[in-house]
């Protein structure tokens, strides 16, 4: 059946037919999208009903990884592990990337050459951070340990899960405090004017002003933050591999999966992450309005 | 917010903003436009600034310092204390451990990526904004909802897809996966910035009688070139950052990528930080140029979704 | 036109490059090894091999803190490697279950003195239900108490030849400020060797053999719990220092640790000296001692076993497309001069001939010992975290770090292991 045989217009759609492309232009995306994306979606869901080490071919075993799942210590550590991370995460980013956002987008003669600084950690991989980090905080080689009073953060708890908090914040925070920058940028000056000839002070505007006026790049910036922190495997696996409490839900789906090759199992932690991501990001298209087909233009 | 309300096809060769790449002295930001704020200045902001200044440069200095100390300095000495006698060794045993060829890996996988993203994206908004069809507006909505879909959630039956395809240890085991968890951010930045178009360019070709091809060649292509940019880097950072799928999908030395190399450093170089950090640093050399000649591109591509 | 033509065929390169895999069907024979210091003996063997062989055979070094989890990552793909370097025992017993490597008894049979050459037990060891599927080829690895020989005069100190001689070592050097044991605490594997001999000592390899056939029962025993126990009391009193389970051993630090005089002692598998000569040969050479793991007073097991890794096995994968050349190159491990490689690195070979080479060894002294060790024990475990499944096995690992580092109690790691494994 043809893709283009919908003569349905949508509201909005003005001129003539001429010259418009059929849906078909949008197929290839879509199929490799399904392929490499909606597809294992589908087959997650189904291996997190099998038994399966990875060498032969997954049993069917029914519900057992779940009603295991839901009984496992491991798993509810990880995911209270996931929600401490995600909430310090947010807790530490959002106030200091906003902060620093709205004085970078200032007058400031030297805020070039800051920025400039700020933003060298976004010139490093995940990768490379961690193990940038992992270094300066070994405890009997790194630069560290040649300060006597430096204790070992890596192995204790939960001082790692607090490493894994400010090396992430480290990483992450430029990025934020870019999207915070661009956001006050847009905050009209007559605003500020306005509250000055009321004799408004500096805290009051920001309160009153820069806030409100912040919404939308808050919750843009709160949604990255939180899928992102869901997420994240390579500083754990790195910095601490896992040990002294940081077995965060992606982490957990590797060693299930790929180290103690439950790969059944595994799959039943991934699903629950998808959900969580799942949930998380519909409440970003709808706070964001992602989802309606405005013009960029609009409302700016 | 990430260039794309500038939709005037600037004449030059490169797909940039063209910005000049350092900033000027008058404080010129990342924006190149200055909104004066308050003009009062703002003493605590600025010292919290500073503060977090001593936290990025800190660790970036010590950082740089272990570089150039031979390995026996660096165990006794003070990470503040500049080296006594800096060497360039540790770059040296970096870069004769293989780094680059896997720099040369990582380029591969970042240009096919990036190829593959531009193709599909570009025609897939095109269709989205342009076609307006319930088919179109449907396929929107699979990729909106494809935001969602954690890479790390799906990387099991993506290992067993791989495998299906006998691709397992190949740099397109990586290519492919990347490329389709880019799709998402990427369609979403171009139909924003394809919508900017306006329809009297469109009727003014449809009424010359032009078909879609050529629409989309000579019209959308010119016109969307920051969104196209945008959607460039981003697609390039994701696969010069990725990390999970190299880990999982491929093996040998002679397919590794940049992330995953600097990994398997650590067990390498053991004790030796210095040769360690060394490779960091040189790993960090490609996205600085990318800085340096196309800064806007960058971080708008970094912002991703945020852009918006 | 041409610009599109030239596009063409950039993207056709570049498609081809991104395909080619390193695995099957690219006409060489891919050989994995565990990346290491020792592992040079295996490169030259490859390299002789490719002298006068109709394929080329290549090492793939996988990086050691992976090795297992990437080997079984591999073996799932359909880009098996043709050879590769394993454990034996339950190592390859997944492998076996889903039919993926090759049986070597014709091999062996065509072959009666390549079989004679190695020492039967060990052999047995990669036999699984009596079909040989691994070739001894690397030397036995015992699980040592080595000591920095300075470190020890500087106090007067002696070795330890009993639990309590370890006890009274411990306070003696935190007293002097030193560690008393250097332990790689990130790696979990180096802390079970702890556990290993501690159980073996109380109450022999009965213990962990009766975990070994699927008897959850078996953590209950009360050698377990006075094992844990001993573990405890080590902790409690410091044998390890602060940092321990941020050391690790892949990476070098625990070694280190003790070449550098900051640790006294460090409980290691053999390959520890192949380290030094590799990392710290002054200190290999002249301040490296070894001794064997103390007694313990009233404990049922012979204070002559060791446990450790009788040794490392070549196994070839069933669907290779050279298990002919695989099955030839497998030979060279029983082959002189494979053999005095091996000794010159400071291995000691599992081949029945191997003390003819003994004084060939770089350290003559330390090969005799660990020859005559292993040749006079009544019986070698094999590491635990090899012979169980990978999924009880990973789970033990993760309960003896809780064990380490305080969160869990002997009495609870003991419970929570009976547990796993029901």
């Amino acid at each position: 059946m043809s893709l283009t045989t919908t003569r349905r217009r949508l509201p909005g759609s003005s001129g003539s037919r001429v010259g418009r492309p059929g849906a078909v232009w949008a197929l290839p995306a879509l199929l490799f999208f399904g392929a490499f994306a909606l597809l294992p979606l589908v087959l997650v869901a189904y291996l997190s009903l099998t038994a399966w080490n990875g060498l032969g071919t997954p049993d069917f075993i029914g519900t057992q990884n779940w009603e295991e799942l839901a009984g496992d210590p491991a798993m509810r550590e990880a995911v209270g592990l996931s929600t401490a991370l995600t909430t310090l995460s947010w807790l530490v980013q959002t106030p200091i990337s906003l902060l620093l956002g709205v004085w970078a987008a200032g007058p400031q003669r030297n805020r070039a050459i800051l920025s400039a600084i700020f933003f060298v950690p976004l010139l490093l991989s995940t990768a490379a951070i961690a193990i940038l980090w992992r270094a300066l905080l070994e405890p009997n080689f790194g630069p560290m340990s040649n300060v006597g009073w430096f204790p070992n953060l890596l192995g204790d708890s939960p001082s790692a899960l607090l490493v894994i908090v400010f090396v992430t914040a480290w990483q992450f925070i430029p990025l934020h405090t870019l999207l915070y920058q661009g956001g006050a940028r847009q905050i009209p000056v007559s605003l500020y004017q306005a509250a000055e000839i009321d004799g408004a002070s500096r805290a009051r505007a920001f309160w009153h002003i820069t806030l409100p006026q912040l919404r939308n790049t808050i919750t843009t910036s709160s949604v990255l933050m939180v899928v992102g922190t869901l997420t994240y495997f390579e500083t754990v696996l790195v910095i601490t591999g896992g040990k002294h409490h940081t077995t965060i839900v992606p982490y957990l789906m590797y060693e299930s999966g790929f180290v103690a090759t439950r790969l059944g199992y595994a799959s039943a932690v991934a699903c629950t992450l998808v959900v969580v991501a799942t949930a998380v990001s519909l409440a970003m298209v709808r706070f964001t309005g992602f989802g309606s087909m405005r013009s960029t233009r609009e409302g700016m | 917010m990430t260039g794309t309300s500038q939709v005037a096809p600037a004449p030059e060769a490169e797909p940039t903003t063209g910005d000049t790449p350092a900033p000027s002295p008058q404080g010129r930001g990342w924006w190149g436009s200055l909104r004066a704020g308050s003009r009062r200045h703002n003493v605590l902001a600025g010292a919290g600034a500073f503060v977090w200044l001593l936290v990025v440069g800190v660790p970036i200095y010590s950082l740089l310092v272990a570089t150039i100390q031979p390995y026996e300095d660096y165990i006794a000495s003070n990470p503040l204390v500049p080296p006594d006698n800096p060497t360039l060794d540790n770059y040296v045993t970096a870069l004769n451990s293989g780094l680059f060829g896997f720099v040369w890996n990582t380029l591969l996988v970042t240009v096919a990526v990036v190829a593959i993203v531009v193709a599909l994206t570009t025609t897939t908004a095109f269709a989205i904004v342009r076609a307006r069809t319930r088919w179109t507006t449907g396929i929107f909505r699979v990729f909106l909802l494809g935001l969602a879909i954690p890479l790390q959630a799906v990387v099991i039956p993506v290992y067993l897809i791989i495998n299906q395809l006998g691709l397992y240890d190949s740099l397109m085991a990586i290519v492919l996966p990347t490329a389709a968890f880019a799709l998402p951010v990427c369609v979403l930045i171009l139909t924003g910035s394809m919508r900017d178009i306006s329809d009297d360019l469109y009727e003014a070709m449809a009424i010359d009688g032009a078909g879609s091809v050529r629409i989309f060649v000579q019209l959308v292509l010119p016109m969307s070139r920051s969104g196209i940019s945008t959607v460039g880097i981003y697609a390039a950072l994701q696969a010069w950052n990725g990390f999970l799928f190299p880990f999982l999908l491929t093996q040998s030395e002679e397919n590794r990528l940049i992330t995953l190399g600097l990994f398997e450093f650590q067990d390498q170089f053991g004790v030796n930080i210095p040769a360690l950090l060394s490779a960091v640093v040189l790993s960090a050399i490609p996205i600085l140029i990318v800085y340096l000649i196309a800064r806007r591109s960058l971080v708008a591509g970094l912002m991703g979704v945020g852009g918006k | 036109m041409t610009t599109l033509r030239t596009g063409a065929a950039g993207s056709l390169a570049l498609a081809l490059t991104l395909t080619a895999c390193s695995g099957g069907g690219d006409g060489q024979m891919h050989v994995y090894m565990y990346q290491d210091s020792l592992a040079v003996v295996q490169k030259d063997a490859v390299e002789r091999f490719n002298e006068d062989a109709d394929v080329e055979a290549v090492v793939d070094e996988v990086p050691g803190e992976t090795y297992e989890d990437k080997v079984r990552t591999v073996m799932g793909s359909n880009n098996q490697p043709d050879v590769f370097f394993n454990w034996g025992g339950g190592n390859i017993r997944p492998y076996v279950e889903e039919d993926m490597l090759l049986s070597l008894d014709d091999m062996m049979e065509n072959n009666p003195e390549f079989e004679e050459s190695f020492i039967p037990s060990v052999l047995e060891e990669a036999q699984i239900d009596g079909v040989q599927y691994g070739v001894p080829m690397r030397g036995t690895q015992p699980v040592l108490l080595f000591y920095n020989e300075a470190v020890f005069e500087d106090v007067g100190a002696e070795p330890p030849e009993t639990w309590e001689d370890l006890l009274g070592l411990v306070d003696t050097f935190n007293d002097e400020g030193i560690t008393p044991f250097a332990l790689g605490g990130a790696d979990t594997w180096t802390m079970q060797m702890w556990l290993q001999y501690l159980v073996d000592r109380n109450g022999g390899p009965e213990v962990f053999q009766q975990i070994e056939s699927g008897d959850p029962e078996g953590w209950r025993d009360p050698a377990m719990l006075q094992a844990a126990e001993g573990v405890e009391e080590l902790v409690n009193r410091d044998a390890f220092g602060d940092n321990f389970s941020s050391v690790s051993f892949t990476e070098g630090a625990a070694s280190t640790l003790l070449s550098e005089g900051d640790a006294a002692m460090h409980l290691m598998g053999s390959w520890e000296y192949s380290t030094h000569l590799d990392q710290a040969e002054e200190f290999a050479e002249n301040d490296l001692g070894y001794a064997p793991f103390p007694e313990v007073s009233g404990g049922a097991g012979d204070p002559a076993n060791v446990t450790g890794n009788p040794t490392n096995y070549f196994s070839v994968t069933a669907d290779s497309e050279y298990t002919e050349e695989a099955q030839e190159f497998l030979k060279a491990t029983a082959e002189e001069e494979y053999v005095r490689d091996m000794v010159e690195n400071g291995e000691v070979p599992t081949t029945t001939d191997a003390e003819e080479y003994l004084d060939d060894s770089p350290n003559p002294d330390f090969a005799r010992f660990q020859y005559e060790l292993v040749q006079d024990a009544p019986h070698f475990q094999l590491s635990w975290d090899q012979s169980l499944d990978a999924d009880v096995s990973e789970a033990m690992l993760n309960e003896i770090d809780k064990l380490f580092i305080g969160e869990s109690t002997p009495d609870e790691f003991v419970d929570a292991m009976a547990e796993q494994q029901q």
